[in-house]
């Protein structure tokens, strides 16, 4: 199990577009990837299941990923996150 | 008549299409069979991502590529694995599909309601969507087809869909009615992409009007008349006509020069408040960014943004624009502001206290780092800086010093960005306009804020009922400020450029022309327009023009001769 934590800093935090890339880009990958976030663990293959996270701008996060190709798994997250989505 | 909301330009006359909303309901019942009502359910799915698929296609004819990847997000969420899951633990647990999918929407219809976001509730709207697709797929349910509506038609319906709009043909469909949604809600936007009229938000309009009625929809002013007579009919057939034509007449300036009757040739840039706001400026034929306001990305938010996202912000604007050139004004707040980290205090007068270029060089760490981020974005396009409310050449010295230094260190770091990026100010303080051959000498260009400019030389708060009538850029004393600004620019051999709102009234443009600005900064929707009223102007007409306007004594003068004169 790998993890890393993030300050999301894209103005409009996990929204339609972001959510959407977010969860297809970690539905690739064979491990499990969560959110954890305000106490709750969102799976993050559910672009629905992010957005209703309401994860914004400042959003303090933790990416848990578990399971094969776990460490590109979170590499691609964080650079996902880390570039604010190319917004 | 009956009053909404003005969401898309123009004036429609048909007659009522009215979509039904498509009885959706079902008894449910317990499933015997899991495995195969499984199979059912994806089933429907995969017609329905096939059919949104097809939509998102004719989406992107029609109203373009924004509106297709709207579309395109319903697939991803009809394939959603929690979405999916859960429906089929449901439907294991023995529920029908219809069931199972029903309350699994409404629990994120639920949630993404209750948001205090306005994009999110919008996606309630989205799962709304993809509820009455399926259901409509698994109960066999037919729906009423707009693309097969004759010329001349005025869609009235609840909320404007995207699977909705998918089906309009730009023909056929003159006007579009709908009972909710404002200005900025999907609905208007895609009314607006297909430059259909609308109107929206008429209460109860699904219950007052009715199927093929006669109606005019005019959504400029967001009104609709149903059943009109002959005198209104004939009235807006006249306004309807004179809309297009005035239309037309403007699109007839989209990809051509900016230039006077007598071809001398102006720029006409945009004014901008968000790296994606240049897209706008592509799209309404912008010839650059005359001012970019960095704000948006200082608010909201908790702490100072880094170098990094402040980075990325600029060089996305820089990409978009391809090499037009884009004037970045670094940070423009003070105390009337309310950003708890950056320590402001409230001020007693903050629009003459700790702000912009004032604030800016005491904070030399965030202006060190706003500054690096717009050197490095430099490299990726035609980046020029521009400071705020400069009143004295020193706060000019001083920042460009603090520029020079980041260069250094960018050299020594191997850091690529533009060695001869412009700096230039604002002239929007009466200290600027006053000292303008002072400031002309060292700096590489203005940019006249005149909506700043206007207030602090007429001593006016155009918020104060009382007092706002002294507020207007066609005041002698704020002409005389303009003008004395952009003479001096002239004089000293360097670009003068407007950024308020003064730069697309039709009245002072012959002035700005007869004094020497060659730069006119406007918002995007108004490029167009003002590419016009400029074609109207050679130099010697506005010459006589400015002439005549400079010897009279009062505003009300000037602007009672401007009209005259346009």
């Amino acid at each position: 199990m790998v993890q890393k934590h993030f300050t999301v800093k894209n103005a409009q935090g996990f929204h339609m577009r972001p959510a959407t890339n977010f969860a297809t880009a970690m539905a690739a990958h064979p491990c499990s990837v969560i959110i954890r976030f305000n106490g709750k663990e969102v799976n993050a293959k559910s672009p629905m299941l992010i957005m209703a996270a309401c994860i914004k701008v400042g959003s303090e996060i933790d990416v848990v990923c578990d399971g094969e190709g776990e460490n590109e798994a979170l590499a691609i997250a964080a650079n996902m996150i880390e570039s604010g989505f190319g917004e | 008549m009956i009053k909404g909301t003005a969401a898309s330009d123009g004036i429609g006359i048909g007659k009522i299409l009215l979509l039904e909303e498509t009885v959706l309901e079902f008894t449910p019942h317990a499933v015997d069979d899991p495995a195969s009502e499984i199979k059912r359910f994806h089933s429907a799915v995969n017609t329905l991502v096939e059919e949104t698929t097809r939509d998102a296609a004719a989406l992107r004819e029609t109203a373009g590529e924004k509106e297709a990847l709207i579309m395109e997000g319903h697939i991803s969420l009809l394939n959603d694995p929690a979405l999916k899951g859960e429906t089929e633990n449901l439907i294991k647990a023995g529920q029908c599909a219809e069931e199972a999918y029903s309350s699994m929407c409404d629990m994120f219809i639920g949630i993404f309601s209750s948001m205090d976001d306005e994009m999110m509730r919008q996606r309630a709207a989205d799962v709304r969507d993809i509820k009455a697709g399926l259901l409509r797929i698994l109960l066999g349910v037919k729906q009423t087809k707009v693309s097969d509506a004759p010329k001349g038609t005025v869609l009235l319906t609840k909320e404007l869909t995207p699977s909705v709009t998918a089906g309009i043909k730009k023909g056929n469909i003159v006007g579009i009615i709908t009972e909710t949604g404002g200005k900025t809600s999907h609905s208007a936007i895609l009314a607006r992409a297909l430059e259909i009229p609308a109107v929206l938000s008429v209460p109860n309009a699904t219950s007052v009007l009715k199927n093929d009625q006669a109606v005019i929809v005019d959504g400029s002013a967001g009104v609709v008349i149903p059943d009109p007579s002959f005198d209104e009919l004939n009235e807006y057939t006249e306004k309807r006509e004179k809309f297009l034509r005035d239309k037309a007449e403007l699109e007839k300036f989209r990809g051509l020069k900016t230039k006077g009757a007598d071809g001398a040739e102006y720029e006409l840039v945009c004014n901008i408040g968000k790296p994606s706001d240049a897209e706008k400026v592509i799209e309404f034929d912008g010839e650059g960014v005359g001012l970019f306001r960095t704000e948006f990305l200082f608010m909201d938010r908790s702490s100072v943004p880094t170098e990094e996202e402040q980075f990325a912000a600029y060089q996305k604007a820089a990409l978009i624009l391809k090499g037009k050139p884009l004037i970045i004004r670094t940070l423009d707040i003070g105390g009337d502001k309310e950003i708890p980290y950056m320590g402001l205090e409230k001020e007693e007068n903050p629009f003459m206290g700790f702000r912009a270029i004032r604030y800016c060089l005491k904070n030399r760490e965030l202006f060190r780092t706003q500054l690096r981020a717009i050197l490095r974005a430099s490299a990726f396009g035609d980046i020029r800086i521009m400071f705020p409310l400069i009143t004295c050449v020193e706060e000019l010295r001083e920042g460009k010093a603090i520029i020079e230094e980041l260069k250094k260190e960018l050299t020594l770091l191997g850091i690529t960005f533009n060695k001869e990026i412009p700096v230039g100010i604002m002239v929007e303080t009466a200290a600027a306009a006053t000292i303008a051959d002072v400031l002309a000498k060292e700096s590489a260009f203005f940019s006249i804020g005149t909506n700043d400019l206007t207030g602090y030389t007429m001593s006016c708060d155009r918020g104060n009922s009382n007092v706002a009538y002294l507020y207007s850029a066609l005041q002698p004393a704020v002409l005389r400020m303009i003008e004395r600004t952009i003479r001096c620019g002239v004089e000293a051999g360097i670009p003068v450029g407007m950024c308020g709102e003064a730069a697309a009234n039709p009245k002072l443009i012959p002035l700005l022309i007869s004094f020497g600005l060659t730069e006119f900064s406007v918002s995007a929707p108004s490029v167009l327009r003002v590419r016009k009223y400029i074609a109207k102007w050679s130099k010697a007409e506005a010459d006589r023009v400015a002439k005549k306007a400079m010897s009279l004594t009062t505003e009300q003068e000037v602007s009672s001769y401007l009209a005259t004169e346009i």
